[in-house]
Protein backbone atom coordinates (compact mmCIF):
# COMPACT_ATOMS: atom_id res chain seq x y z
CA UNK A 1 0.00 0.00 0.00
CA UNK A 2 1.17 3.53 -0.74
CA UNK A 3 1.25 6.08 2.05
CA UNK A 4 -1.79 7.68 0.47
CA UNK A 5 -3.67 4.37 0.74
CA UNK A 6 -2.61 3.92 4.35
CA UNK A 7 -3.76 7.43 5.24
CA UNK A 8 -7.02 6.94 3.38
CA UNK A 9 -7.63 3.72 5.28
CA UNK A 10 -7.00 5.50 8.60
CA UNK A 11 -9.64 8.10 7.67
CA UNK A 12 -12.12 5.43 6.61
CA UNK A 13 -11.52 3.44 9.81
CA UNK A 14 -12.04 6.39 12.15
CA UNK A 15 -14.64 8.46 10.35
CA UNK A 16 -16.62 5.40 9.21
CA UNK A 17 -17.30 6.92 5.81
CA UNK A 18 -16.81 5.62 2.27
CA UNK A 19 -13.33 6.10 0.80
CA UNK A 20 -14.99 7.78 -2.17
CA UNK A 21 -16.06 10.64 0.10
CA UNK A 22 -12.47 11.44 1.01
CA UNK A 23 -10.42 13.71 -1.19
CA UNK A 24 -7.80 16.43 -0.72
CA UNK A 25 -10.48 19.02 -0.03
CA UNK A 26 -12.13 17.15 2.86
CA UNK A 27 -11.80 19.50 5.83
CA UNK A 28 -12.03 19.18 9.59
CA UNK A 29 -15.62 19.89 10.70
CA UNK A 30 -16.89 19.98 7.09
CA UNK A 31 -18.81 16.75 7.75
CA UNK A 32 -20.53 15.57 10.95
CA UNK A 33 -18.21 12.57 11.24
CA UNK A 34 -15.01 14.65 11.34
CA UNK A 35 -15.70 16.33 14.67
CA UNK A 36 -13.22 17.17 17.41
CA UNK A 37 -13.56 13.79 19.11
CA UNK A 38 -12.92 11.85 15.93
CA UNK A 39 -10.10 14.27 15.14
CA UNK A 40 -8.26 13.09 18.23
CA UNK A 41 -8.97 9.44 17.37
CA UNK A 42 -7.68 10.16 13.88
CA UNK A 43 -4.42 11.61 15.20
CA UNK A 44 -3.93 8.46 17.30
CA UNK A 45 -4.70 6.25 14.30
CA UNK A 46 -2.25 8.15 12.09
CA UNK A 47 0.44 7.79 14.75
CA UNK A 48 -0.24 4.09 14.92
CA UNK A 49 -0.34 3.28 11.19
CA UNK A 50 2.80 5.29 10.38
CA UNK A 51 4.51 4.41 13.65
CA UNK A 52 5.28 8.04 14.49
CA UNK A 53 4.67 10.40 17.38
CA UNK A 54 3.04 13.65 16.38
CA UNK A 55 4.21 16.72 18.32
CA UNK A 56 1.44 18.48 20.18
CA UNK A 57 1.91 21.77 18.33
CA UNK A 58 1.52 20.06 14.95
CA UNK A 59 -1.98 18.74 15.69
CA UNK A 60 -3.49 22.10 14.82
CA UNK A 61 -2.23 21.73 11.24
CA UNK A 62 -4.07 18.51 10.33
CA UNK A 63 -6.98 20.57 9.06
CA UNK A 64 -7.83 18.73 5.85
CA UNK A 65 -6.87 15.53 4.08
CA UNK A 66 -4.41 17.54 1.99
CA UNK A 67 -2.94 19.48 4.91
CA UNK A 68 -2.55 16.23 6.83
CA UNK A 69 -0.25 14.98 4.08
CA UNK A 70 1.74 18.22 4.18
CA UNK A 71 2.01 18.07 7.98
CA UNK A 72 3.20 14.45 7.83
CA UNK A 73 6.18 15.33 5.64
CA UNK A 74 7.89 16.59 8.81
CA UNK A 75 7.80 12.98 10.02
CA UNK A 76 9.35 11.64 6.81
CA UNK A 77 6.02 10.30 5.65
CA UNK A 78 5.90 11.43 2.03
CA UNK A 79 3.15 11.33 -0.57
CA UNK B 1 -29.68 43.92 46.23
CA UNK B 2 -31.88 44.14 43.13
CA UNK B 3 -35.19 45.94 42.90
CA UNK B 4 -38.29 44.46 41.30
CA UNK B 5 -37.61 45.73 37.85
CA UNK B 6 -34.59 43.44 37.88
CA UNK B 7 -36.65 40.33 38.25
CA UNK B 8 -35.46 38.89 35.00
CA UNK B 9 -32.19 38.21 33.29
CA UNK B 10 -32.55 40.46 30.26
CA UNK B 11 -33.25 43.52 32.44
CA UNK B 12 -30.07 42.88 34.37
CA UNK B 13 -28.19 42.42 31.11
CA UNK B 14 -29.58 45.74 29.85
CA UNK B 15 -28.26 47.42 32.98
CA UNK B 16 -24.70 46.16 32.40
CA UNK B 17 -23.29 49.33 30.89
CA UNK B 18 -19.89 47.87 30.14
CA UNK B 19 -21.23 44.81 28.27
CA UNK B 20 -19.76 44.44 24.76
CA UNK B 21 -19.56 41.75 22.14
CA UNK B 22 -16.66 41.11 19.79
CA UNK B 23 -17.32 39.16 16.63
CA UNK B 24 -14.04 37.70 15.41
CA UNK B 25 -15.42 36.97 11.94
CA UNK B 26 -16.12 40.64 11.19
CA UNK B 27 -13.63 41.91 13.80
CA UNK B 28 -16.24 44.39 15.05
CA UNK B 29 -17.49 45.46 18.44
CA UNK B 30 -21.20 45.45 19.22
CA UNK B 31 -23.21 46.76 22.16
CA UNK B 32 -26.44 45.23 23.40
CA UNK B 33 -28.60 47.60 21.35
CA UNK B 34 -26.82 46.47 18.19
CA UNK B 35 -27.64 42.89 19.07
CA UNK B 36 -31.42 43.12 19.23
CA UNK B 37 -33.60 42.50 16.19
CA UNK B 38 -36.82 44.43 15.88
CA UNK B 39 -39.71 42.13 16.76
CA UNK B 40 -42.49 44.75 16.49
CA UNK B 41 -43.55 43.45 13.10
CA UNK B 42 -43.87 39.94 14.42
CA UNK B 43 -46.94 40.79 16.51
CA UNK B 44 -47.37 37.46 18.23
CA UNK B 45 -48.78 36.72 21.66
CA UNK B 46 -46.48 34.66 23.88
CA UNK B 47 -45.67 31.59 21.78
CA UNK B 48 -43.32 28.64 21.51
CA UNK B 49 -40.26 29.21 19.32
CA UNK B 50 -37.47 26.90 18.18
CA UNK B 51 -34.07 28.56 17.88
CA UNK B 52 -31.34 26.58 16.11
CA UNK B 53 -28.06 28.09 17.25
CA UNK B 54 -24.30 27.93 17.02
CA UNK B 55 -21.81 30.35 18.60
CA UNK B 56 -21.80 32.93 15.79
CA UNK B 57 -22.70 36.59 16.19
CA UNK B 58 -26.03 36.05 14.44
CA UNK B 59 -26.98 33.22 16.82
CA UNK B 60 -26.14 35.40 19.77
CA UNK B 61 -28.27 38.21 18.33
CA UNK B 62 -31.17 35.81 17.82
CA UNK B 63 -30.92 34.43 21.33
CA UNK B 64 -30.68 37.82 23.06
CA UNK B 65 -33.53 39.20 20.94
CA UNK B 66 -35.87 36.43 22.01
CA UNK B 67 -34.66 36.47 25.59
CA UNK B 68 -35.93 40.05 25.43
CA UNK B 69 -39.40 38.86 24.38
CA UNK B 70 -42.28 37.09 26.15
CA UNK B 71 -41.81 33.91 24.11
CA UNK B 72 -40.80 30.46 25.35
CA UNK B 73 -37.71 29.17 23.56
CA UNK B 74 -36.41 25.73 22.72
CA UNK B 75 -32.65 26.06 22.13
CA UNK B 76 -31.16 23.50 19.78
CA UNK B 77 -27.96 22.84 17.88
CA UNK B 78 -28.24 24.00 14.28
CA UNK B 79 -26.11 21.07 13.14
CA UNK B 80 -28.50 18.24 14.02
CA UNK B 81 -29.89 16.26 11.10
CA UNK B 82 -32.87 17.66 9.23
CA UNK B 83 -34.88 14.57 10.07
CA UNK B 84 -34.30 15.03 13.79
CA UNK B 85 -35.31 18.68 13.50
CA UNK B 86 -38.53 17.72 11.74
CA UNK B 87 -39.32 15.07 14.35
CA UNK B 88 -38.92 17.59 17.13
CA UNK B 89 -41.04 20.16 15.33
CA UNK B 90 -43.76 17.55 14.71
CA UNK B 91 -43.76 16.79 18.44
CA UNK B 92 -43.99 20.37 19.67
CA UNK B 93 -45.53 22.37 16.79
CA UNK B 94 -43.59 25.58 17.46
CA UNK B 95 -45.29 28.78 16.31
CA UNK B 96 -42.01 30.13 15.00
CA UNK B 97 -38.63 28.73 14.00
CA UNK B 98 -35.28 30.34 13.33
CA UNK B 99 -32.83 28.10 11.51
CA UNK B 100 -30.21 29.58 9.20
CA UNK B 101 -29.76 26.16 7.60
CA UNK B 102 -33.25 26.14 6.03
CA UNK B 103 -34.64 28.72 3.60
CA UNK B 104 -38.13 27.20 3.66
CA UNK B 105 -39.93 24.98 6.13
CA UNK B 106 -43.10 23.11 5.08
CA UNK B 107 -46.30 24.46 6.73
CA UNK B 108 -44.51 27.68 7.74
CA UNK B 109 -44.50 31.05 5.99
CA UNK B 110 -41.22 32.86 5.87
CA UNK B 111 -40.92 36.38 7.15
CA UNK B 112 -37.95 38.62 7.79
CA UNK B 113 -36.89 40.35 10.95
CA UNK B 114 -34.30 43.10 10.81
CA UNK B 115 -31.76 44.42 13.21
CA UNK B 116 -28.60 46.45 13.10
CA UNK B 117 -27.47 45.81 9.49
CA UNK B 118 -28.72 42.24 9.49
CA UNK B 119 -31.82 40.45 8.33
CA UNK B 120 -32.83 36.93 9.21
CA UNK B 121 -35.58 34.55 8.19
CA UNK B 122 -38.34 33.84 10.66
CA UNK B 123 -40.60 30.88 9.85
CA UNK B 124 -44.08 31.32 11.29
CA UNK B 125 -47.23 29.28 11.56
CA UNK B 126 -49.76 31.22 13.63
CA UNK B 127 -52.26 28.36 13.56
CA UNK B 128 -50.02 26.55 16.05
CA UNK B 129 -50.97 27.90 19.44
CA UNK B 130 -49.21 25.77 22.00
CA UNK B 131 -50.50 26.05 25.54
CA UNK B 132 -47.57 27.25 27.64
CA UNK B 133 -47.28 27.45 31.39
CA UNK B 134 -46.41 31.03 32.36
CA UNK B 135 -43.17 29.96 34.10
CA UNK B 136 -41.57 28.36 31.06
CA UNK B 137 -38.92 30.51 29.39
CA UNK B 138 -36.15 28.20 28.12
CA UNK B 139 -36.32 24.55 27.12
CA UNK B 140 -33.10 22.58 26.76
CA UNK B 141 -32.44 19.06 25.61
CA UNK B 142 -30.43 16.95 28.03
CA UNK B 143 -28.57 15.20 25.27
CA UNK B 144 -27.72 18.14 23.03
CA UNK B 145 -27.24 16.57 19.66
CA UNK B 146 -29.40 13.48 19.45
CA UNK B 147 -32.70 15.18 18.76
CA UNK B 148 -34.45 13.52 21.69
CA UNK B 149 -37.84 15.12 22.40
CA UNK B 150 -37.10 15.12 26.15
CA UNK B 151 -36.74 18.75 27.20
CA UNK B 152 -35.89 20.40 30.51
CA UNK B 153 -38.28 23.20 31.47
CA UNK B 154 -36.58 26.30 32.88
CA UNK B 155 -38.06 29.59 34.07
CA UNK B 156 -36.88 33.20 33.98
CA UNK B 157 -36.21 32.85 37.67
CA UNK B 158 -34.14 29.66 37.19
CA UNK B 159 -31.76 31.26 34.70
CA UNK B 160 -31.49 34.52 36.64
CA UNK B 161 -30.81 32.87 40.01
CA UNK B 162 -28.30 30.42 38.62
CA UNK B 163 -26.39 33.21 36.86
CA UNK B 164 -26.33 35.26 40.08
CA UNK B 165 -25.04 32.30 42.11
CA UNK B 166 -22.31 31.67 39.55
CA UNK B 167 -21.25 35.31 39.75
CA UNK B 168 -20.81 34.86 43.49
CA UNK B 169 -17.91 32.44 43.12
CA UNK B 170 -16.31 33.02 39.73
CA UNK B 171 -13.95 36.03 39.68
CA UNK B 172 -15.84 37.72 36.84
CA UNK B 173 -14.96 41.40 36.35
CA UNK B 174 -16.11 44.04 33.87
CA UNK B 175 -12.63 44.03 32.31
CA UNK B 176 -12.89 40.32 31.43
CA UNK B 177 -12.78 39.10 27.84
CA UNK B 178 -14.72 35.85 27.70
CA UNK B 179 -14.75 33.52 24.70
CA UNK B 180 -18.03 31.78 23.94
CA UNK B 181 -16.41 28.46 23.19
CA UNK B 182 -19.32 26.23 24.23
CA UNK B 183 -22.64 26.03 22.35
CA UNK B 184 -25.62 28.08 23.51
CA UNK B 185 -28.00 25.12 23.41
CA UNK B 186 -25.87 23.51 26.12
CA UNK B 187 -26.66 24.60 29.69
CA UNK B 188 -22.98 25.12 30.57
CA UNK B 189 -22.42 27.31 27.48
CA UNK B 190 -25.56 29.28 28.23
CA UNK B 191 -24.45 29.80 31.83
CA UNK B 192 -21.14 31.28 30.63
CA UNK B 193 -23.08 33.77 28.48
CA UNK B 194 -25.57 34.67 31.22
CA UNK B 195 -23.09 35.12 34.06
CA UNK B 196 -20.80 37.24 31.88
CA UNK B 197 -23.59 39.29 30.34
CA UNK B 198 -24.98 40.40 33.71
CA UNK B 199 -21.43 41.19 34.85
CA UNK B 200 -20.81 43.46 31.87
CA UNK B 201 -17.77 41.72 30.42
CA UNK B 202 -16.62 41.60 26.79
CA UNK B 203 -18.00 38.46 25.18
CA UNK B 204 -16.27 37.04 22.12
CA UNK B 205 -18.32 35.13 19.55
CA UNK B 206 -17.83 33.54 16.15
CA UNK B 207 -14.84 31.54 17.34
CA UNK B 208 -13.51 28.37 15.74
CA UNK B 209 -12.94 25.46 18.14
CA UNK B 210 -9.73 24.98 20.11
CA UNK B 211 -8.27 22.62 17.51
CA UNK B 212 -7.98 25.59 15.14
CA UNK B 213 -4.84 27.68 15.24
CA UNK B 214 -7.05 30.76 14.87
CA UNK B 215 -8.62 30.18 18.28
CA UNK B 216 -5.18 30.63 19.85
CA UNK B 217 -4.43 33.67 17.68
CA UNK B 218 -7.69 35.27 18.86
CA UNK B 219 -6.88 34.40 22.46
CA UNK B 220 -3.67 36.38 22.12
CA UNK B 221 -5.16 39.23 20.11
CA UNK B 222 -8.18 39.83 22.35
CA UNK B 223 -6.51 38.67 25.59
CA UNK B 224 -9.08 36.12 26.71
CA UNK B 225 -9.34 35.97 30.49
CA UNK B 226 -11.02 32.56 30.79
CA UNK B 227 -11.78 29.30 28.98
CA UNK B 228 -14.62 26.89 29.78
CA UNK B 229 -14.36 23.21 29.01
CA UNK B 230 -15.90 19.79 29.38
CA UNK B 231 -13.54 16.89 30.20
CA UNK B 232 -12.85 16.15 26.55
CA UNK B 233 -11.78 19.76 25.92
CA UNK B 234 -9.25 19.40 28.74
CA UNK B 235 -7.97 16.17 27.23
CA UNK B 236 -7.57 17.95 23.91
CA UNK B 237 -5.88 20.93 25.58
CA UNK B 238 -3.38 18.57 27.13
CA UNK B 239 -2.77 16.76 23.83
CA UNK B 240 -2.22 19.97 21.84
CA UNK B 241 0.38 21.15 24.35
CA UNK B 242 -1.65 23.85 26.12
CA UNK B 243 0.39 23.39 29.30
CA UNK B 244 3.71 23.86 27.49
CA UNK B 245 2.98 27.54 26.96
CA UNK B 246 1.85 30.47 29.04
CA UNK B 247 -1.08 32.79 28.45
CA UNK B 248 -0.61 35.94 30.51
CA UNK B 249 -4.18 37.18 29.94
CA UNK B 250 -5.84 34.06 31.42
CA UNK B 251 -7.29 34.65 34.90
CA UNK B 252 -9.28 31.51 35.41
CA UNK B 253 -10.48 28.36 33.64
CA UNK B 254 -13.54 26.28 34.43
CA UNK B 255 -14.32 22.60 33.99
CA UNK B 256 -17.76 20.99 34.17
CA UNK B 257 -19.89 18.55 32.19
CA UNK B 258 -18.58 15.34 33.67
CA UNK B 259 -15.68 13.86 35.53
CA UNK B 260 -12.18 14.79 34.36
CA UNK B 261 -9.74 12.01 35.15
CA UNK B 262 -7.74 12.67 38.28
CA UNK B 263 -4.29 12.71 36.62
CA UNK B 264 -5.26 15.30 34.08
CA UNK B 265 -7.06 17.37 36.71
CA UNK B 266 -3.92 17.33 38.85
CA UNK B 267 -1.73 18.34 35.90
CA UNK B 268 -3.99 21.29 35.17
CA UNK B 269 -4.02 22.17 38.85
CA UNK B 270 -0.21 22.26 38.91
CA UNK B 271 -0.05 24.22 35.69
CA UNK B 272 -2.61 26.78 36.91
CA UNK B 273 -0.90 27.06 40.24
CA UNK B 274 2.42 27.86 38.54
CA UNK B 275 0.82 30.36 36.18
CA UNK B 276 -1.44 32.27 38.57
CA UNK B 277 -4.60 30.94 36.92
CA UNK B 278 -7.54 29.89 39.06
CA UNK B 279 -8.88 26.45 38.13
CA UNK B 280 -12.56 25.89 38.94
CA UNK B 281 -13.82 22.32 38.91
CA UNK B 282 -17.61 22.37 38.93
CA UNK B 283 -20.60 20.05 38.94
CA UNK B 284 -24.12 20.49 37.69
CA UNK B 285 -26.98 19.33 35.53
CA UNK B 286 -29.25 20.89 32.95
CA UNK B 287 -32.08 20.14 35.41
CA UNK B 288 -30.42 22.62 37.79
CA UNK B 289 -30.20 25.18 34.94
CA UNK B 290 -26.47 24.42 34.90
CA UNK B 291 -24.61 24.72 38.19
CA UNK B 292 -24.98 22.82 41.46
CA UNK B 293 -21.56 22.94 43.11
CA UNK B 294 -17.92 23.96 42.64
CA UNK B 295 -14.56 23.40 44.29
CA UNK B 296 -12.91 26.61 45.49
CA UNK B 297 -9.54 26.68 43.67
CA UNK B 298 -7.61 26.95 46.95
CA UNK B 299 -9.09 23.61 48.06
CA UNK B 300 -8.68 21.76 44.79
CA UNK B 301 -5.34 20.15 45.57
CA UNK B 302 -6.66 18.48 48.72
CA UNK B 303 -10.08 17.77 47.27
CA UNK B 304 -9.07 16.70 43.79
CA UNK B 305 -11.81 14.08 43.39
CA UNK B 306 -14.56 16.21 44.93
CA UNK B 307 -17.40 18.03 43.20
CA UNK B 308 -17.05 20.68 45.92
CA UNK B 309 -19.70 22.52 47.86
CA UNK B 310 -23.09 23.81 46.76
CA UNK B 311 -23.35 27.21 45.09
CA UNK B 312 -24.91 30.11 46.97
CA UNK B 313 -28.61 29.56 47.71
CA UNK B 314 -28.30 25.90 46.81
CA UNK B 315 -28.43 22.97 49.17
CA UNK B 316 -27.21 19.41 48.76
CA UNK B 317 -28.54 16.51 50.79
CA UNK B 318 -28.05 12.79 50.41
CA UNK B 319 -31.01 10.43 50.34
CA UNK B 320 -30.78 8.18 53.40
CA UNK B 321 -32.13 5.16 51.62
CA UNK B 322 -30.51 5.32 48.20
CA UNK B 323 -27.42 7.48 48.71
CA UNK B 324 -28.56 9.69 45.86
CA UNK B 325 -27.41 13.31 45.68
CA UNK B 326 -30.44 15.60 46.02
CA UNK B 327 -30.22 19.26 45.19
CA UNK B 328 -32.57 22.07 46.10
CA UNK B 329 -32.36 25.70 45.16
CA UNK B 330 -33.97 28.41 43.02
CA UNK B 331 -32.35 26.96 39.90
CA UNK B 332 -34.16 23.59 40.04
CA UNK B 333 -36.19 23.04 36.86
CA UNK B 334 -39.95 22.63 36.49
CA UNK B 335 -39.98 19.08 35.18
CA UNK B 336 -39.46 17.43 31.81
CA UNK B 337 -41.48 17.79 28.67
CA UNK B 338 -41.71 14.70 26.50
CA UNK B 339 -44.59 15.96 24.41
CA UNK B 340 -46.51 19.13 23.69
CA UNK B 341 -49.07 18.66 26.51
CA UNK B 342 -46.28 18.80 29.10
CA UNK B 343 -45.67 22.46 28.21
CA UNK B 344 -48.95 23.48 29.86
CA UNK B 345 -47.73 22.59 33.34
CA UNK B 346 -44.92 23.31 35.76
CA UNK B 347 -43.91 21.10 38.65
CA UNK B 348 -42.51 22.69 41.77
CA UNK B 349 -39.66 20.32 42.45
CA UNK B 350 -38.16 20.69 45.91
CA UNK B 351 -35.46 18.06 45.56
CA UNK B 352 -33.83 17.47 42.24
CA UNK B 353 -32.95 13.78 42.11
CA UNK B 354 -29.63 13.85 40.26
CA UNK B 355 -29.27 10.11 39.79
CA UNK B 356 -25.71 10.41 41.11
CA UNK B 357 -24.66 8.54 44.23
CA UNK B 358 -22.62 10.71 46.55
CA UNK B 359 -21.12 11.11 49.97
CA UNK B 360 -19.76 13.97 52.00
CA UNK B 361 -16.49 14.38 53.90
CA UNK B 362 -15.96 16.01 57.29
CA UNK B 363 -15.28 19.39 55.64
CA UNK B 364 -18.59 19.45 53.79
CA UNK B 365 -17.18 18.50 50.37
CA UNK B 366 -19.21 16.13 48.23
CA UNK B 367 -17.94 13.20 46.14
CA UNK B 368 -19.69 11.29 43.36
CA UNK B 369 -19.51 7.55 43.93
CA UNK B 370 -21.51 6.23 41.04
CA UNK B 371 -24.78 6.51 39.22
CA UNK B 372 -28.18 5.28 40.25
CA UNK B 373 -29.62 5.26 36.76
CA UNK B 374 -28.12 3.52 33.80
CA UNK B 375 -26.82 6.75 32.34
CA UNK B 376 -23.29 7.21 31.06
CA UNK B 377 -21.45 10.00 29.37
CA UNK B 378 -19.51 9.10 26.28
CA UNK B 379 -17.27 12.07 25.55
CA UNK B 380 -19.71 14.36 27.31
CA UNK B 381 -22.71 13.01 25.46
CA UNK B 382 -25.28 11.95 28.05
CA UNK B 383 -26.56 8.53 27.07
CA UNK B 384 -29.34 6.50 28.61
CA UNK B 385 -28.09 2.92 28.25
CA UNK B 386 -31.55 1.41 28.48
CA UNK B 387 -32.66 3.64 25.62
CA UNK B 388 -29.72 2.60 23.42
CA UNK B 389 -30.31 -1.01 24.34
CA UNK B 390 -33.95 -0.78 23.33
CA UNK B 391 -33.00 1.00 20.10
CA UNK B 392 -30.47 -1.66 19.16
CA UNK B 393 -32.76 -4.53 20.10
CA UNK B 394 -35.50 -3.23 17.87
CA UNK B 395 -33.14 -2.31 15.04
CA UNK B 396 -31.40 -5.67 15.11
CA UNK B 397 -34.47 -7.58 16.10
CA UNK B 398 -32.55 -9.49 18.71
CA UNK B 399 -33.00 -9.69 22.45
CA UNK B 400 -29.58 -11.04 23.42
CA UNK B 401 -27.89 -7.72 23.73
CA UNK B 402 -26.68 -5.47 26.53
CA UNK B 403 -25.07 -2.04 26.60
CA UNK B 404 -22.84 -0.61 29.24
CA UNK B 405 -20.35 2.23 29.57
CA UNK B 406 -16.70 2.25 30.64
CA UNK B 407 -14.96 5.33 32.11
CA UNK B 408 -17.07 7.83 30.15
CA UNK B 409 -15.11 6.81 27.05
CA UNK B 410 -16.56 3.59 25.72
CA UNK B 411 -20.00 2.32 24.91
CA UNK B 412 -19.69 -1.45 25.18
CA UNK B 413 -22.21 -3.57 23.33
CA UNK B 414 -22.35 -7.16 24.49
CA UNK B 415 -24.18 -9.48 22.11
CA UNK B 416 -24.66 -13.07 21.01
CA UNK B 417 -24.82 -12.56 17.29
CA UNK B 418 -21.79 -14.00 15.53
CA UNK B 419 -22.71 -12.28 12.27
CA UNK B 420 -23.17 -8.79 13.71
CA UNK B 421 -22.24 -6.08 11.19
CA UNK B 422 -20.24 -3.85 13.52
CA UNK B 423 -19.38 -1.18 10.99
CA UNK B 424 -22.97 -0.66 9.91
CA UNK B 425 -24.11 -0.51 13.51
CA UNK B 426 -21.46 2.07 14.37
CA UNK B 427 -22.70 4.28 11.56
CA UNK B 428 -26.29 3.95 12.73
CA UNK B 429 -25.37 4.77 16.33
CA UNK B 430 -23.40 7.83 15.22
CA UNK B 431 -26.32 9.02 13.11
CA UNK B 432 -28.84 8.66 15.95
CA UNK B 433 -26.81 9.28 19.09
CA UNK B 434 -23.63 11.05 17.90
CA UNK B 435 -21.40 8.48 19.55
CA UNK B 436 -18.17 8.17 17.56
CA UNK B 437 -17.41 4.73 16.13
CA UNK B 438 -14.06 4.59 17.90
CA UNK B 439 -15.88 4.90 21.22
CA UNK B 440 -18.10 1.89 20.48
CA UNK B 441 -16.77 -1.55 21.31
CA UNK B 442 -18.35 -4.94 20.81
CA UNK B 443 -17.96 -8.11 22.78
CA UNK B 444 -19.38 -11.41 21.69
CA UNK B 445 -20.71 -13.79 24.34
CA UNK B 446 -22.07 -17.23 23.61
CA UNK B 447 -24.37 -16.48 26.51
CA UNK B 448 -24.67 -13.07 28.16
CA UNK B 449 -23.57 -13.15 31.82
CA UNK B 450 -26.46 -13.08 34.28
CA UNK B 451 -26.59 -12.64 38.01
CA UNK B 452 -28.46 -14.74 40.55
CA UNK B 453 -31.76 -13.01 39.92
CA UNK B 454 -31.38 -13.80 36.21
CA UNK B 455 -30.71 -10.19 35.23
CA UNK B 456 -27.90 -9.11 32.93
CA UNK B 457 -24.68 -8.79 34.94
CA UNK B 458 -23.16 -5.62 33.52
CA UNK B 459 -20.14 -5.71 35.81
CA UNK B 460 -19.21 -9.16 34.60
CA UNK B 461 -19.55 -7.96 31.01
CA UNK B 462 -17.13 -5.10 31.65
CA UNK B 463 -14.67 -7.32 33.50
CA UNK B 464 -14.63 -9.92 30.74
CA UNK B 465 -14.19 -7.20 28.12
CA UNK B 466 -11.28 -5.65 30.03
CA UNK B 467 -9.71 -9.08 30.53
CA UNK B 468 -9.10 -9.53 26.84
Amino acid sequence: MTNNDILLKAFVTILEIEASKIDDDLKYQSIAEWDSINHMFLINEIESVFNIEIDSEDILYFKSFKETKVALSKYNVTF
Amino acid sequence: MFSNKHNNLINLIKDSQSLKFIDVESNKIYYLNDMLFDLDTMDLPRSLGFLYLDTSLISLKVYLTFLNSPHALVLLSDSIDLKLKENLEDSYLPTFIIDSKRAKIPKYTTDKITGNASIIDLHINTSYTTKLHENIKILLSTSGTTGSPKLVKLSEDNILKNALSICEYLPIATTDVTPLNLPLHYSYGLSVLHSNAISGTTIVCGLPDILNKDFWNYLEEHKFTSIAGVPFIYEMLKRIGFMKKSYPSLKYITQAGGNLSQNIKMEFYEYCNDNAIEFFVMYGQTEATARISYVPPADLKNKITSIGKPIKNGKITIDDKTGELLYSGPNVFGGYANEIENLACWEDIVHLRTGDLADKDEHGFYYIKGRLKRIVKVFGNRINLDEIEAYLKSRLNMSLLACTGIDDKILLIAHSNEALNESELKKAIFASYKIQGSAIKFKYFEELPKNKSDKIDYNKIILQYLDN
